[in-house]
């Protein structure tokens, strides 16, 4: 009998590995491997088309101590993840209020604010982006109606940064799919309950919504963390392709990938990569470890 | 029962995937298999990349279908890109080993022929490959560390493109050779003024000229003998402070406009657009530039310095193989039509710079357009000028395109007004002898 169980569980587990078996080899294959590759290059100077030469931590040791164009790139990178992911997640959010107040055709207008989120991260918003922005773009033609001459957004490199925080906000449509599906969830006998006590609608949204959305909330953040500190189709397109003008759009994938392939020093590259993925773990982790004291999960885990 | 069902789907997947690993692993190679023992004609497939606008696709994808004609048993498969994407392109596929057998290559060949990536076509010569008609310096030109690597695919002088209705209206005499830097900073100047709001005397060529610059002082960018930079802090400041003047006192394109509209995009260049009265270019791109714009462009020389214009009638660019190319021989045989086959003149023209054989050469001449005429004109000018006043032809100093971002990102530096000219510069040359100092 209990042989009989244990070779059953023994033949599910094997059947469980062998279906698992496509997702192991790419994970080995195309994740883990390359990404073992790429420590050891990190650690060699490799000019892509020669073998690599063994330097020990000398690329580390560049990037922080003479490597002006890294700290750079970073600042420019922080600066775009810290506007662009508060303001997306607050524009989400109203937004999502907003549908919420039960409009009729919701579907239509969840699907259709939902589309930039599929489109943004594409080349031809890019250049749509380019064109809107132009020093005779869209943008300064509407303000030319008020008698405002706009400054050429795009080559400037003061305003540059902003549109590409604009394009970015403008993809909010799949954080405010996940916060709209969050308000759904908040039990409505909450508000009764506070509106008999008389809490106004400002009150009941800092008091109810906010905390009840907070583990939405929490996801967004991560997510939009991650992918903030990851930005490189707007910079590469919208600016120069070179981080121009003046490093503004020089967003540290963008420097990663000019040091890699146009300055044939992929090793560098590769150092600046592990040192990206380093910096996103360490946000990540803070966002985590604060999180017990604003995410409320309503199920008894929080309030310790 | 079920366990062997489960076995046997597994079985199918992995089949599954490794066959499309292995057919995608293999794509480069079709042509290379086709050309294996299994099939009778001895069919050569080659893959051949340029950089360019849609109008010289055009025009080579049209060469390469009448050498299709010619060599029926070698099929070529184009692909191009446009230039500021064309070498990431290069060199990703280099490092994969996917690159095409045959590419092109500007200044930089020597980035690519110290890497050991590029095919030795000496086995070839007189083969396949017939110089004979070929300039001595367009061979010497190809030939690094004693291999020939590098077939010009025409040649080309830059000089100072200049819009003749811009200069009408301004009332402003055209200039001629020989004139001066001082001259051309009051002509701009007084060409912004004329005609006002939005019309500028010319682009900011602190970068594309600065070489010219340095050789009209004895001096250049970098001496390849030795490895090293080869001018003074002071003359780059004389440089950058001779720009910045121009621009304070308003004789060029601001830096916002420079960035929006680059002057090397013929797509966007105010130049076109009838905006800007005068742009360095290339002489090869004379033609691109008049056709998109109805006012009568000329070209003059580059202003000249102590020891002449610095300006070289030099290769434009150039075809080069791939080291790991299966089919040398077919390479070979396609650089020969490039620069040996009357039709392949005909269909190219001057779009790559002027033929860099002499019977190519005397064949466009001969039914050359009013516009080329000017082009030919101009480089016959340059070719005298430096037979008087001789400098050494040029290659781009390895690590070129980081040099480039650096003296580029000084310039806006300065024009954005973020740093003084002297902090800007000094910024500029200490970070281009770290550039130049790091071996590869």
């Amino acid at each position: 009998m209990k042989m009989a169980h244990r070779s059953a569980f023994r033949h599910g587990g094997g059947t469980a590995y062998l279906f698992l078996l496509p997702w192991l080899i790419g994970f080995f294959g195309l994740t883990l491997g390359p990404m073992l590759g790429s420590l050891y290059l990190s650690l060699t100077k490799y000019n892509l088309l020669n073998a690599p030469r063994w330097l020990g931590l000398a690329n580390y040791r560049q990037i922080f101590t003479a490597d002006d164009y890294f700290y750079r790139s970073l600042a420019v990178t922080f600066k775009y993840v810290l506007f662009s992911v508060p303001l997306k997640m607050i524009f989400a959010l109203l937004v999502a209020l907003a549908l919420n107040k039960g409009i009729r055709l919701l579907g239509i207008y969840r699907t259709v604010y939902y589309i930039p989120s599929l489109l943004g991260g594409s080349v031809a918003i890019a250049i749509v982006w380019r064109q809107i922005f132009a020093g005779d773009g869209l943008v300064n033609h509407f303000l030319g109606l008020f008698g405002i001459e706009g400054p050429a957004w795009i080559s400037h490199p003061s305003y540059i940064l902003s549109t590409i925080v604009t394009l970015s906000v403008w993809q909010f449509g799949s954080a405010m799919v996940i916060f709209l599906a969050g308000i759904k969830q908040i039990p409505a006998d909450l508000y009764e309950a506070s509106q008999v006590d008389g809490a106004n609608k400002l009150r009941q949204f800092f008091k109810i919504t906010l905390p009840m959305l907070s583990p939405v909330i929490f996801f967004n953040l991560v997510m939009g963390i991650i992918n903030s500190f990851q930005v490189f189709t707007p910079g590469y397109v919208i600016g120069d392709g070179r981080g121009g003008p003046v490093n503004s759009t020089l967003f540290y994938t963008l420097y990663l990938y000019l040091k890699g392939f146009s300055f044939f020093d992929m090793g560098y590259a590769a150092a600046l990569a592990w040192i990206m993925l380093i910096i996103i773990g360490g946000f990540t982790s803070i966002v985590f470890v604060t999180s017990k004291f604003w995410v409320f999960y309503g199920d008894g885990r929080e309030g310790k | 029962m079920r366990r062997h069902l489960g076995v046997g789907m597994m079985a199918l997947l992995l089949a599954g995937t490794t066959a499309c690993s292995g057919g995608s692993g293999n794509k480069e190679n079709a042509g290379a298999a086709g050309g294996g023992p299994e099939t009778s004609v001895d069919q050569v497939e080659l893959r051949i990349m340029w950089w360019g606008d849609q109008k010289r696709a055009d025009r080579t994808n049209e060469a390469l279908r009448k050498f299709e004609e010619k060599h029926p048993h070698i099929k070529v498969i184009g692909e191009f890109a446009p230039s500021s994407g064309y070498f990431d392109k290069l060199n990703t596929q280099l490092a994969s080993g996917t690159a095409p057998d045959v590419f092109f290559l500007g200044g930089n060949v020597i980035d690519y022929s110290e890497k050991g990536v590029l095919l030795d076509l000496q086995p070839y010569v007189d083969k396949e490959l017939k110089l004979a008609d070929m300039d001595k310096a367009m061979v010497e030109y190809g030939t690094l560390d004693g291999k020939l690597v590098h077939i010009s695919a025409g040649a080309n002088a830059r000089g100072m493109a200049i819009n003749t209705e811009l200069f009408k209206k301004a009332g402003v005499p055209v200039p001629a050779d020989g004139w001066t830097w001082e001259e051309y900073s009051r002509i701009s100047q007084e060409i912004s003024k004329k005609l006002g709001k939005g019309y500028y005397g010319t682009y900011n060529f602190t970068v594309e000229g600065m070489d010219i610059y340095l050789k009209q002082r004895g001096k250049q960018l970098y001496d390849m003998g030795q490895g090293k930079l080869s001018f003074e802090e002071q003359d780059a400041v004389d440089w950058f402070n001779y720009w910045n003047d121009m621009y304070k006192k308003g004789g060029i394109v601001t830096p916002d406009l420079q960035v929006s509209n680059p002057p090397g995009d013929t797509s966007k260049s105010l130049l076109v657009t009838g905006k800007v009265a005068m742009s360095l270019i290339p002489s090869n791109q004379f033609t691109a530039h008049q056709n998109l714009i109805q006012d009568t462009l000329t070209m003059v020389q580059v202003p000249r310095g102590p020891k002449g214009t610095g300006v070289v009638f030099e290769s434009s660019q150039g075809l080069s193989g791939y080291a790991k190319t299966e089919h040398p021989k077919e390479v070979a045989t396609l650089m020969n039509y490039w620069v040996n086959d009357p039709d392949a003149a005909r269909i190219l023209g001057s779009d790559r710079g002027v033929p860099v054989t002499s019977k190519m050469r005397e064949l466009l001449m001969l039914d050359a357009s009013a516009q080329e005429q000017i082009v030919y004109d101009y480089t016959n000018r340059v070719s005298e000028a430096t037979l008087k006043e001789p400098f050494a032809v040029s290659y781009n100093p390895p690590n070129f395109t980081e040099f480039s971002k650096l003296a580029e990102t000084a310039v806006q530096e300065i024009g954005f007004g973020q740093k003084s000219v002297e902090q800007g510069v000094a910024d500029f040359y200490n970070g281009a002898l770290q550039i130049f100092g790091s071996t590869p």
